[in-house]
């Protein structure tokens, strides 16, 4: 992008042409690449296993995505602000416990458990938000220290036992009948939702470019008059949000017992969907397109992994490998846009 | 390393010494983590001489704790060296490196019935391997560290777990290891007047301390990694293949992880598959120790005392905790206080770049 948005040399092009393409084209060449790797990878599971086009299969498959893909959205706004959250998973068992305990000791409806989980949720982001843009430390370094503090706020809620005898109140959340419109899980089509929401924002607001601007150079937008600490804080407060109503959809996808251990690994899945998806890690370039693919990505290795019989641990290493593959086509590609820009200079 | 940062700025004559205290305080970590460590010491002491610990807190307790400094140290150490390295290095793989290299040491060990220097350096050789990849990922082809261990740590937690099923690995051979590994030696010499040691501090977690030391002091591998890792622009036109430099440094990484497999395995008496990777893992912890003892998470800055003094103080405390919290909440207050520990430490990092240009 950085090359195009350059005004043209007077001489070679005519003024039209420097407005051309100021935002990166709407759906990038990672995505198209996702999206034909997804399909592959469902026709030869259709292929090869029995019953991969069935109902369930499919409403498991998008449902169990969904907490990953709503955290990974948040993620992606995070990862191109030029931070990272590794404090997600802790966040996520206490949002899920607060809600759970609420869940057994009160008769309550949905929208307030919903409400709940996310001004949690919220809280502990703007946490993070505030120690990473305010202190200005390392986003790694202290949402790793942050992990461990809610850790140690979720499991003191818990007190020292899983939460047992939870009623099915978020079954609309679930991939059960209750949890269906138009056919598809009701989670799945919010995480749709919310991720259009996000694109539409990041890329045709000025307030959702200005996230591109921080990642991009904090400087730079700070002399642009960018608020880059206000931007660096909302980050952490959305995907906050996003990770209560995360924590909503995993209890509903689980049982009646929400154990201390919910959510674990989370914020692993989350960044790797995000970094799948073509977002760079560096900052100042990504979309939650990819990220939503990403996720999609990840759940079609697990479930078909499952659906082939082979040993499910294996769907990490598959995992592993789609990094490795997604992030180097990345690095091929910049070195490509980079090498081009030198070129017509 | 004092030498690798440019020196201070000569202070005035007169500086009071307040400042001085604290200008040494906030700007030499090592100070600082011993002042701490004297601190959490002294409060335990006093509280158990007050009788509200559940036990004692004496030097039969610190000396056992030794046993979980030996993993934590040894993996924070490793973490420094590919911290220092540079560009956003990390290593997010550490853990499941061990839970791998763990369970290929039960194989040698225990199925192929090696002796065991062998089966050790079999370990060391995959961690070295497991290192290498993620060197090579980073190093030479340009990854971005956070995501090429994320990459890496997927695929070893998941080959650790199915190369066997998911079952550890175990058997006579392994178990008599943790009769060897758990016992306490005395020292010579002075050995009557202090409480016994854990042999593993002397057999891997001295020898690791020592080889690292003399790498990142005492030769121009370690001059070339601080180079590399403060810039590594200036480090190319000094003539420094940073590539190597900085593959090397993974590489270092994987072969401290290696040993570290060995010793879980020991005190495990079995290979378990999930040894690195269960819980919050061991790299999270071993990240910590490594910022809270100085290395800057930028490149360029750490020092081996300030990390093994950090691993000392989180061992310590830890130690203490379950002590004087009754009850299985022990353990969540431990986690309390390796987070708040954490965040002061970063945030102080923060405010001494910012006043007097730099931790060292």
């Amino acid at each position: 992008m950085s090359t195009s948005t350059l005004p043209a040399p007077p001489s070679d092009a005519p003024p039209a042409k420097i407005r051309r393409r100021v935002l990166p084209s709407p759906v990038t060449g990672q995505e198209f690449v996702l999206i034909g790797v997804i399909v592959a990878l469902w026709l030869l599971l259709a292929l090869f296993t029995r019953g991969f086009f069935s109902e369930l299969t499919l409403i498991s498959l998008v449902g169990y995505m969904a907490p990953v893909a709503t955290i990974g959205i948040g993620m992606t706004i995070i990862i191109i602000t030029g931070g990272i959250d590794v404090s997600v998973a802790a966040n996520v068992m206490v949002c899920s416990v607060i809600v759970a305990k609420t869940m057994v000791g009160y008769d309550t409806s949905v929208p307030v458990l919903v409400l709940l989980a996310v001004v949690v949720g919220a809280l502990l982001g703007l946490v993070n938000g505030l120690l990473i843009a305010y202190g200005r430390v390392h986003a790694i370094i202290i949402t790793f220290g942050t992990a461990n503090l809610f850790q140690f706020l979720g499991l003191q809620i818990f007190g020292s036992n899983t939460v047992n005898g939870i009623p099915r109140d978020l079954k609309v959340f679930g991939i059960g009948s209750e949890g269906r419109v138009l056919g598809l899980p009701l989670a799945f089509l919010i995480t749709i939702a919310l991720a259009a929401l996000a694109w539409v924002y990041l890329r045709h607001t000025a307030g959702g470019r200005h996230f591109y601007a921080v990642g991009g150079d904090a400087h730079a937008a700070r002399l642009a008059g960018v608020r880059v600490q206000r931007r660096q804080m909302l980050a952490y407060v959305i995907t906050g949000g996003l990770v209560g109503l995360a924590a909503c959809f995993t209890i509903a996808l689980g049982t009646s017992t929400v154990q201390q251990n919910i959510g674990s690994g989370v914020e692993l899945a989350a960044i790797a969907a995000v970094v799948i998806g073509g977002t760079s890690i560096m900052g100042g370039r990504g979309s939650v397109l990819g990220t939503v693919l990403g996720a999609l990505l990840v759940q079609t290795v697990s479930t078909g992994v499952t659906q082939l019989k082979w040993p499910s641990q294996l769907s990490d290493l598959f995992v592993g490998i789609a990094i490795v593959i997604a992030v180097g086509a990345d690095l091929l590609r910049e070195r490509a846009r980079k090498n081009k820009g030198r070129s017509t200079r | 390393m004092t030498t690798t940062t440019p020196a201070p700025v000569a202070t005035p004559v007169r500086d009071a010494l307040a400042a001085r205290v604290l200008r040494a305080l906030l700007t030499q970590r090592t100070v600082l983590i011993v002042v701490l460590l004297v601190i959490v010491l002294a409060a335990f002491m006093v509280m158990d001489a007050n009788g509200y610990l559940t036990g004692p807190y004496d030097g039969d307790t610190l000396a056992s704790a030794l046993i979980n400094l030996v993993p934590l140290a040894m993996l924070a150490l490793a973490q420094m060296l590919v911290i220092v390295s540079g560009r956003g290095g990390i290593d997010l793989s550490i853990g499941s490196t061990v839970s791998l290299t763990g369970m290929v040491f039960g194989f040698a060990y225990q199925n192929w019935d090696l002796p065991l220097i062998v089966a050790v350096l079999v370990a060391m050789i995959a961690g070295a391997l497991c290192g290498a990849v993620n060197g090579f990922l980073i190093a030479y082809l340009g990854f971005p560290a956070l995501i090429a261990t994320l990459a890496t740590y997927y695929g070893y937690a998941s080959i650790a777990l199915v190369i066997n099923a998911q079952k550890p690995v175990t058997g006579d051979r392994i178990a008599a290891l943790y009769g060897a590994a758990a016992q306490s030696v005395e020292l010579p010499v002075i050995g009557a007047n202090l409480p016994n040691i854990p042999v593993g501090v002397f057999y891997f977690l001295l020898p690791t301390v020592v080889v690292v030391y003399l790498i990142v002091a005492r030769t121009t591998y370690g001059r070339r990694l601080f180079a590399t890792g403060t810039n590594d622009v200036a480090g190319r036109f000094a003539g420094i293949d940073v590539r190597d430099t900085r593959f090397k440094a993974y590489l270092l990484a994987g072969v401290i992880a290696g040993l570290v497999a060995v010793v879980t395995t020991a005190q495990f008496a079995s290979a378990r598959p999930d040894a690195g990777t269960s819980g919050n893992g061991m790299a999270l912890p071993a990240i910590t120790i490594a910022v809270l003892g100085g290395v800057a998470i930028t490149g360029g800055i750490g020092r081996v005392a300030g990390v093994v003094l950090a691993g000392l103080l989180v061992v310590w405390l830890n130690a203490g905790i379950p002590l004087a919290i009754s009850g299985n909440t022990g353990p969540q207050f431990q986690l309390l206080a390796l987070g708040v520990v954490l965040v002061f430490a970063a945030l102080l990092n923060g405010l001494t770049t910012r006043r007097y240009g730099g931790t060292k």
